[in-house]
């Protein structure tokens, strides 16, 4: 087993040191660093001085920018790993060796891993400087960062796993990319174009104080009821096409902290307010504000009470995104094994 | 100048019968052939014959359709980690780490063979002198030329001192030097008791390296009669004398026609109709007083076999000739 882990690690230094090398990479990393510094100063200028939690703001709002900056460059040195060396004639030296096709697969997936990992250790001091704001709990940064270090994983296995399953590397950089941009962009689109074709008509009632004429505008004795058909989007049946979004995965499964007003202190609790919101029944958000009686006037429910009565979807789509890595890498073990039986038409093996 | 007599020791490569196509296109048909230990066997045959496709499967990076492969013992489909233990394979294209030095891309290769880190970089060292790439050892292998890219992947194919070593086109990019030297090494390995194939297109070099040889012809191995039989087609002999200007009286003297003389530099091509009547002219040559020097073939053996099997020895081959040997 030791002798077993020792070959995928000396395939993750063979990676390392031969791909992840070079200016390029670092400036990458300096333009990340200076945007991540950019925006983390901003939040705190701005929310520093006039609410407690701005840590927590600043915290999720960099955690973010490390999912979208190592999914956008993750493909690009993942995505080619195993047809590129068969291009470059590195493969098959590889494979003559007592390295075996897993052991090389799972190699190539960490070294990948590893590599996008340089966006999260470049984003600590901002991190940590966050942690001098205020509000960031140890179970925020516990869960967020695990669950960054899955999705990183997995943006790693697809890359090396549809690399192995495809022949062209620029096919499978470009494959990878449609991927992550299917779960990250396409899921949204989806969400909204379900929300949309799929409509019903409700009738919507506006009560409001006064009569018609402009004289009766402030009498609170009279109400006036207007009813009127209204179609309205169904939400409500799409939302599970969110579950599997990176974005909406990380902030679902990060606890949530609510202010004394129900509303979520860092950016993971907005959007997940904003996401299982659309769980709720199309028509029970009417606007109560239209409504006679002033008590239930601004009776919206918070986020808080939003999250409390809708349920959670981030294991879903964590496992749905775990299946799709292994399922990459399974993929890729099979087709790369050697002796080799079936070759597609026009590759070489060597 | 395969001897089909000698028993067949473990450490060899035995393939039976073998086969594989891609698709439509059959690259290996049938091949059958014994490499033995100590030997250096050249695998020779044209673009296309199903040469490097037969040292993939060799190298268990194909399985075979059909037949058998045994290298030494092992079968490379139901065990190629028995196979790869104790198998060199150089290929033909070349391949190399660009970002890591010579030095490091051999350490790693120790390390993927699971040789620990301090043996791997001794190996490292001892085949940097190998290969002689000593200057070269701390550069990145994408600065080195053609010929240093090959000799790094020689070194790569002998890191875990393998006893069957699989070369395909080795010699190609090599200067003369290189060449040499490879030629040495080559032969030094083989008479340490490892089994090598070699594949090249340069059959001068194989000539002088080789003890046996397997022809490949549209992936099906040339039977031995057929390689018999070109021994007895007619080809050019170069002969050399102390007297060159009364050399070509000389020949008509013994009874050779004017038309089957050539100018050739300093000596004469002579067509002869195989083994046999060559040798009976050098000793009608001899007995008669002439002052040969040199009396060899005009073309090396493996070069005139291949051309033949190829069905292009009738044409003259001035200067494609290389010295295949000296009498």
């Amino acid at each position: 087993m030791t002798g077993w882990l020792a070959g995928i690690g000396t395939v993750v230094s063979l990676e390392l040191r031969q791909r992840v090398r070079g200016v390029a990479w670092y400036v990458l990393l300096g333009v990340f660093v200076a945007l991540v510094a950019i925006v983390s100063l901003v939040l705190a200028a701005s929310l520093g001085s006039w609410t407690d939690d701005a840590g927590a703001a600043i915290y999720s709002t960099v955690v973010y920018f490390v999912l979208l900056l190592a999914t956008l460059v993750s493909p690009a040195l993942s995505g080619n790993a195993i047809n590129g060396d068969r291009e470059s004639g590195t493969l098959a030296t590889t494979q003559v060796t007592l390295i075996s096709t897993p052991q090389l697969v799972l190699g190539k997936c960490l070294a990948a891993w590893v590599s996008s990992l340089a966006f999260l250790v470049a984003a600590v001091p901002f991190l940590v400087f966050a942690g001098f704001f205020g509000g960031v709990r140890a179970e925020v940064v516990l869960v967020s960062i695990v669950v960054l270090l899955v999705e990183l994983g997995v943006v790693s296995a697809l890359g090396v796993g549809l690399s192995g399953l495809l022949r062209r590397p620029l096919f499978s950089i470009v494959v990878t990319y449609l991927t992550v941009a299917m779960l990250s962009v396409g899921t949204l689109i989806a969400f909204g174009i379900a929300g949309l074709a799929i409509q019903t008509t409700a009738t919507q009632r506006y009560e409001s104080f006064g009569g018609p004429t402009f004289e009766d505008w402030d009498n609170t004795e009279s109400c006036t009821v207007q009813e009127q058909e209204i179609t309205l989007p169904r939400f409500d049946t799409a939302w599970w096409v969110l579950a599997s979004n990176p974005y909406v995965v990380l902030a679902d499964a990060v606890p949530t902290t609510f202010d004394r007003h129900g509303s979520p202190t860092d950016l993971f609790g907005v959007v997940k307010t904003g996401v299982r919101s659309a769980q709720l029944p199309v028509g029970e958000q009417d606007p109560r504000e239209y409504d006679c009686d002033p008590s239930t006037w601004g009776s919206y429910p918070t986020p808080e009470q939003i999250v409390a009565t809708t349920v959670p979807t981030w294991f879903v789509g964590l496992a749905i995104h775990v299946g799709l890595g292994v399922a990459a890498l399974a993929g890729a073990v099979a087709t790369t094994r050697t002796p080799s039986r079936r070759l597609a038409a026009g590759s070489r093996v060597a | 100048m395969t001897d089909e007599s000698l028993p067949i020791p473990d450490g060899g490569v035995v393939v039976t019968g073998v086969a594989r196509s891609f698709g439509s296109v059959h690259a290996v048909r049938d091949v059958s052939l014994h490499a033995r230990p100590g030997r250096v066997t050249a695998l020779v045959g044209p673009n296309g014959s199903g040469k490097t496709t037969l040292l993939l499967m060799l190298a268990t990076l194909l399985a075979p359709d059909r037949g058998s492969i045994r290298v030494a013992g092992a079968d490379p489909v139901a065990d190629p980690v028995a196979v790869r233990r104790v198998m060199g394979w150089m290929p033909d294209v070349l391949g190399s780490w660009g970002s890591l030095s010579v030095r490091t891309s051999l350490e790693l290769t120790g390390r993927l063979y699971r040789l620990d880190r301090d043996e791997a970089k001794a190996r490292a060292e001892e085949l940097i002198d190998l290969v002689d790439l000593r200057p070269l050892a701390g550069q990145p292998s994408r600065v080195l030329s053609r010929g240093q890219k090959q000799r790094l992947s020689l070194a790569r194919a002998l890191v875990h001192d393998p006893r069957v070593l699989l070369l395909d086109e080795p010699a190609s990019g090599l200067d003369p030097a290189a060449r040499h030297s490879l030629r040495v090494l080559v032969r030094r390995l083989a008479d340490e008791g490892r089994t090598v194939i070699v594949s090249s297109h340069v059959l001068a070099e194989l000539e002088e390296m080789a003890d046996d040889a397997v022809f490949l012809d549209a992936g099906v191995t040339v039977s031995a009669e057929r390689i018999a039989a070109t021994r007895s087609v007619r080809r050019e002999w170069r002969i050399r004398s102390l007297a060159p200007d009364a050399l070509g009286a000389w020949l008509r003297h013994v009874g050779v026609e004017p038309g089957d003389i050539r100018a050739d530099g300093p000596g004469l091509l002579v067509a002869v109709d195989g083994d046999e009547a060559a040798r009976d002219l050098l000793a009608r040559l001899v007995t008669a007083g002439v002052p040969v020097i040199s009396f060899a073939p005009a073309v090396g053996d493996l070069e005139h076999t291949f051309l033949d099997l190829n069905g292009r020895a009738a044409e003259p081959q001035p200067h494609i000739s290389t010295e295949g040997g000296t009498a």
